[in-house]
């Protein structure tokens, strides 16, 4: 059922698409501002994926903690830091070249479906601020900015539009704006330019999911539809007609009919997790991760567009392990471990996989002694003693932003590869197939069948998806 | 020197081009060897503007002619060079530009500098030629004429009594409608004058009391002293112009940079500059050569870390201040010279490092060129700025210069600010380009002019205009104001403010906004100076609190770049959180308690809650409606819950959320 929904919604064609689309869809794509300006060599790109997840592992996932494991060095009272690679052993993982970190044994099982990106380098901003890495990672430009910047999310929204017209083209799921760094987080979380409309729908909380799409609390459903009919008949005959202004008014009663319809929409269920049966939903229930995992997977189904579900970034917390980095690393493994692959095998199993394209991604990767890159050493921000005499120091703390993992699974990826690779000692930095930001997006939108020279007019001038249009698409992860 | 230098190679290009004046047209083989047009139909914006604009422009637009050609617009293309026409329409094979970007002529091939047109876009264009060029309307690469600086002063047409009445922006008005054919229509009606007038002034919709008095009132000039009133309501109006211009000066209660220290608020000294209605000239001197009050503007706002050069603090106040005071964008020019104005990079260093604290290296797109710019204002003749002084005294000399009334444009951006704020678009669009010209140039230049003679106060000009039959004409739908041919017709149909909308309905559910949100008022000093609003309402207003998800879905500004204009349109997200989101359900929920809590009969409650919202009563149809809503003898809780969806259902109302 959820299949066909989908496959009727899918844009093999994007006239097709935009026929089968409401009517306010259309307006909001017809209206013409800011206009797209596409460099004319461009020629029509065939979309490998009509979804997109985004993973966020925010606070610096350490790769070589996770899925670019090194020699592993035990913990013991008078080590020295600079011996240790990685604090965990490397397990076995369904492709035979490619070994990563102890505590994602599920992950390893699914890694013949994916790709492994061991070469990101994160842009490089200086002295380190979570946040404003984050919000290069998703718009591709390091703030400020004389313009707003779009998040990629909303740049899909904005050149696609929603895949099922009911459900929300840019939903954000997991991320809450009243801790620490709230505002930096904020300055992203939104479509800059590009206008309110294409900016994230947002769920700080998966297991409250459903109280962003149910009638206000207390009131029941039969309720709700009696006030909207109320409203409606009220509006017939409300005189301000006689003012002439039924484009303004149009606007505002058309604005409601939509979220009238995602509300009342069948593809509302699918943001009620606990119609999920229970083996299932346990399977993913780490957390609130987990359980956006679960969500994301729901709202696949009914054809969400771009979906970002993150571990949440609050500083010195989650993956921004500033001490006792192993044993937490061993946690945050137990909370990605399960939903990740059950992500990637459910959506497979619902023959979804194929056009979803999964992005597990951080904003950079930590080490125990580099702080920023290698040739560039930034302020330090973390206390590391030469000789470690407790748990705590055992661990990567420093913010490393020359070498991380990016995992993509689905949407047209190669499976089970490994791309590009990085020194098996210290400072372990990216020796080969080196991926900037820019090309990430590239791919990504490539994916989507979006070029990454495509612009959007503000101003008088061109702001391209990707900086200056120069990101190139990561020819070699395409299947 | 240099200038000579430019003269000699311009001289040695003219040659090189005479040398191929008289090449004979294209062999058919030639044409053959062309790569095809591409089969489909091309969009002049989409397809063939990037080509333009990135392979052509740089010699042939602008005033560039090199060769005598100029592509700024369809005709002088189409007039071609001095080697004569370089397009045939219809006929790509035959139009030597194809020839000439296919690398054909091997001594000429465009375009001359930078990477050759791959076949794609040699298609591309071929086609746009078979296809008659297609051109967009009114586009023209040729930068905007710069508007004159000096103030111009018009003498008004006669007053023609009867017809436009005295005021003066009715008797510039009065040939500009007769030119343009329209036959302007009555005035509107009081309630609707005062629901305008009120929302616009002060930011609030009026009492249904304020309303019946006006009415009433038989005096011949009572919406001139309404109006008068109204302004003289100093709390009421800071605040609602507190969120203006926390928008334009980028200036909020939270945001980023403050972590770091790297970003200072100036609400303390906008409130007072807003309650005492400091002289616009005052106020901008005391923005560029601040007190540590006022310091946040120039500031900009500084993240940790490495920062791109053109968005370095000092050019982040060289950028705000060209556009928030003068309507000049310079963000181009911060980086390279710009290809949209006549702004170098030059120029944008030299503004930037009158307020750095060192040299300030020009760097060309974030490469360091070795070079400084002379420390100049954009205008120097308004001014010199004395390099070797001190920072503090620089900025002094720039406030002045830049205040100085040889400045016309200083007057002229503000006045046309406020102009859109009121009429719902500026004489000049966008209001951040004023260069553009202006549909009516003496009524623009009479307002700047005559707030200058009026000491630049600024509730002089809101005044002006408010008196004027011009804003109290009736509504104009108009669903693109961004046209060419805009004609003004009257005020034009636009949404409440974010800040508007919660105000309003705080006011209709008698509670107070930030108590009701669970948000607390952003500020300390200021509540003192700001919370006394109108009598009898409670709670410190919309422009006072922090940012939420409705303040944000209805379009509060995110105040990390300078915004002039507010989204216009409703969206979904919007709709979505004014459906379910919970600061408006909880506000409504208290509202409706307090309605039922006044136990009026049914018909009455209906009747108070009309005109509460709406300043009037409901008709026949109306009333019915609500009644059955509210049922015929309902438990009280249900009467509750009918009052809070009737409460709901007006606010939602086009007629509630529209200034008209």
């Amino acid at each position: 059922m959820n299949d066909m929904h989908r496959s009727q919604a899918s844009p093999r064609n994007r006239r097709d698409f935009l026929r089968g689309a409401s009517a306010a869809t259309l307006s909001a794509l017809a209206a013409g501002y800011p206009h797209a300006i596409l460099a004319a060599e461009e020629e029509k790109l065939r979309p490998t994926a009509d979804t997109v997840i985004v993973l966020w592992m925010g606070g610096g996932m350490a790769a070589t903690e996770t899925f670019d494991p090194k020699r592993h060095t035990p913990y013991e009272p008078g080590l020295e830091s600079n011996r240790v690679l990685s604090t965990f052993e490397s397990i076995d993982t369904a492709v035979d070249s490619i070994k990563i970190s102890k505590g994602l044994k599920r992950t390893a099982a699914v890694m013949d479906r994916g790709t492994l990106i061991r070469s990101y380098t994160a842009g490089d901003l200086g002295f380190i601020l979570h946040s404003r890495h984050q919000y290069h990672w998703h718009t591709g430009y390091a703030p400020p900015q004389t313009v707003a910047a779009p998040h990629i999310g909303s740049v899909i929204a904005r050149t696609l539009g929603p895949l099922n017209p009911a459900v929300p083209a840019f939903i954000d799921i997991g991320q809450r704006f009243d801790l620490g760094e709230g505002e930096e987080l904020k300055a992203f979380h939104q479509a800059g330019f590009l206008g309110s409309q294409y900016g994230p729908f947002l769920i700080p909380q998966a297991d409250e999911a459903m109280a962003s799409v149910r009638p206000p609390k207390g009131m029941g459903p039969d309720r709700f539809e009696n006030r909207y009919k109320f409203y409606k008949k009220l509006a017939a005959q409300s005189p301000i007609g006689k003012f002439g202004s039924d484009y303004q008014k149009e606007s505002l009663v058309r604005s409601l009919d939509n979220a009238h319809l995602l509300l009342s929409s069948p593809a509302a269920k699918a943001f009620d997790l606990s119609l999920e049966p229970k083996d299932s939903y346990d399977r993913y229930n780490t957390g609130q991760f987990g359980l956006g995992c679960l969500l994301a997977r729901r709202l696949t189904e009914v054809g969400a567009r771009f979906i970002e579900v993150t571990t949440e970034y609050i500083p010195f917390k989650n993956w921004d392990t500033h001490d006792n980095g192993h044993t937490r690393l061993t946690d945050l493994k137990a909370m990605i471990d399960s939903p990740l692959s059950q992500l990637v095998l459910d959506l497979e199993s619902r023959g979804l996989l194929n056009r979803t394209l999964i992005v597990l991604a951080s904003e950079f990767s930590r080490d125990m002694m580099t702080e920023g890159r290698p040739d560039k050493q930034v302020k330090d921000q973390v206390e590391v003693p030469n000789v470690i005499q407790e748990l705590k120091y055992y661990g990567m703390h420093r913010h490393f932003t020359d070498a991380g993992c990016v995992l993509l699974f689905g949407g047209g990826m190669k499976r089970g590869y490994l791309h590009g690779k990085t020194a098996d000692e210290r400072p372990c930095k990216t020796i080969e197939g080196r991926v900037v930001i820019e090309d990430l997006h590239a791919t990504i939108y490539r994916a989507m069948g979006i070029s990454p020279k495509l612009a959007y007019e503000i101003e008088r001038r061109p702001f391209y998806v990707t900086r200056d249009g120069l990101g190139q698409p990561i020819r070699e992860v395409f299947a | 020197m240099k200038r000579i230098m430019k003269r000699v190679v311009q001289f040695i290009a003219l040659l090189l081009l005479a040398v191929l004046v008289g090449r004979p047209r294209l062999r058919a083989a030639d044409a053959e060897a062309l790569p095809p047009p591409v089969d489909r139909q091309v969009d002049f914006h989409k397809d063939i503007l990037a080509i333009l604009a990135n392979s052509c422009a740089k010699c042939h637009a602008g005033g560039q002619k090199k060769g005598g050609l100029s592509i700024d617009t369809r005709e002088s293309l189409l007039t071609g060079g001095e080697s004569g026409p370089v397009v045939v329409a219809g006929k790509s094979a035959e139009s030597r530009l194809v020839a000439l970007v296919a690398g054909l002529e091997p001594d000429a091939v465009m375009p001359a500098q930078g990477p050759r047109l791959s076949a794609q876009q040699i298609g591309l264009l071929r086609a746009w030629i078979d296809q008659g060029l297609p051109w967009e309307e009114g586009f023209s690469f040729k930068k905007t004429a710069s508007a004159p600086l000096e103030p111009r002063r018009v003498s008004l047409p006669p007053d023609s009594a009867g017809s436009a009445g005295s005021n003066p922006i009715d008797r510039l008005l009065e040939p500009y409608f007769r030119s343009a054919g329209f036959e302007p229509g009555a005035v509107v009606d009081d309630r609707a004058f005062l629901r305008r007038a009120s929302l616009d002034l002060v930011g609030l919709m009026p009492s249904p009391d304020e309303v019946d008095q006006l009415v009433r009132d038989k005096a011949p000039d009572k919406r001139q002293q309404k109006i008068h009133s109204l302004l003289k309501n100093d709390q009421p109006y800071a605040t609602h112009w507190l969120t203006f211009w926390n928008d334009a000066l980028r200036n909020d209660y939270r945001g980023t940079g403050y972590i770091d220290g790297g970003r200072l608020q100036i609400t303390d000294w906008l409130a007072a500059a807003l309650v005492e209605n400091m002289p616009y000239d005052r106020f901008v001197r005391e923005l560029i050569n601040p007190t540590p009050q006022a310091a946040g503007f120039i500031k900009g706002i500084v993240w940790r870390g490495v920062v791109n050069a053109s968005q370095a603090a000092p050019m982040q106040a060289a950028q705000n201040i060209s556009q928030v005071f003068l309507g000049i964008n310079l963000k181009c020019a911060s980086c390279h010279d710009s290809f949209i104005n006549d702004w170098k990079l030059a120029d944008a260093y030299g503004l930037a490092g009158i307020f750095a604290d060192g040299p300030l290296e020009m760097h060309r797109c974030d490469q360091p060129t070795g070079q400084f710019a002379p420390l100049q204002f954009l205008y120097p003749q308004l001014g010199s700025i004395d390099p070797k002084a001190p920072t503090a005294e620089r900025l002094k000399q720039l406030s002045e210069a830049i205040t100085r009334p040889e400045n016309g444009r200083l007057a002229r951006t503000i006045v046309n600010r406020l102009w859109a704020r009121m009429l719902g678009r500026g004489l000049v669009e966008p209001v951040d380009e004023m260069d553009n010209p202006p549909w009516s140039a003496d009524l623009l230049d009479y307002l700047a002019t005559d707030l200058a003679d009026h000491g630049y106060d600024l509730k002089h000009t809101i005044e002006l205009i408010a008196s004027s039959r011009a804003y109290q004409l009736p509504p104009v739908d108009e669903a693109d104001d961004s046209r060419h041919d805009f004609v003004f017709r009257g005020p034009l149909v636009r949404r409440i403010s974010a800040e508007q909308f919660v105000d309003a309905v705080a006011d209709l559910a008698g509670v107070d906004y930030a108590e009701a949100a669970a948000k607390p008022p952003a500020l300390t000093p200021s509540q003192s100076t700001l919370s006394q609003t109108a009598a009898g309402r409670a709670g410190a207003r919309a422009a006072l609190v922090n940012a939420d998800p409705l303040l944000i879905a209805l379009g509060r500004s995110n105040r990390e770049q300078v915004v002039t204009d507010r989204p216009k349109t409703a969206t979904t997200l919007q709709a979505l959180e004014l459906t379910n989101g919970t600061p408006l359900s909880a506000l409504l929920e208290k509202g409706a308690r307090q309605w039922a809590g006044r136990k009026l009969e049914p018909a009455a409650l209906v009747a108070a809650i009309y005109r509460a919202a709406l300043r009037r009563l409901p008709s026949d149809q109306e009333r019915g409606l609500a009644l059955e809503l509210l049922g015929s003898e309902p438990a009280e809780d249900e009467t509750e819950v009918a009052i809070e969806d009737l409460l709901w259902a007006i606010v939602m109302l086009p007629e509630y959320q529209l200034i008209y």
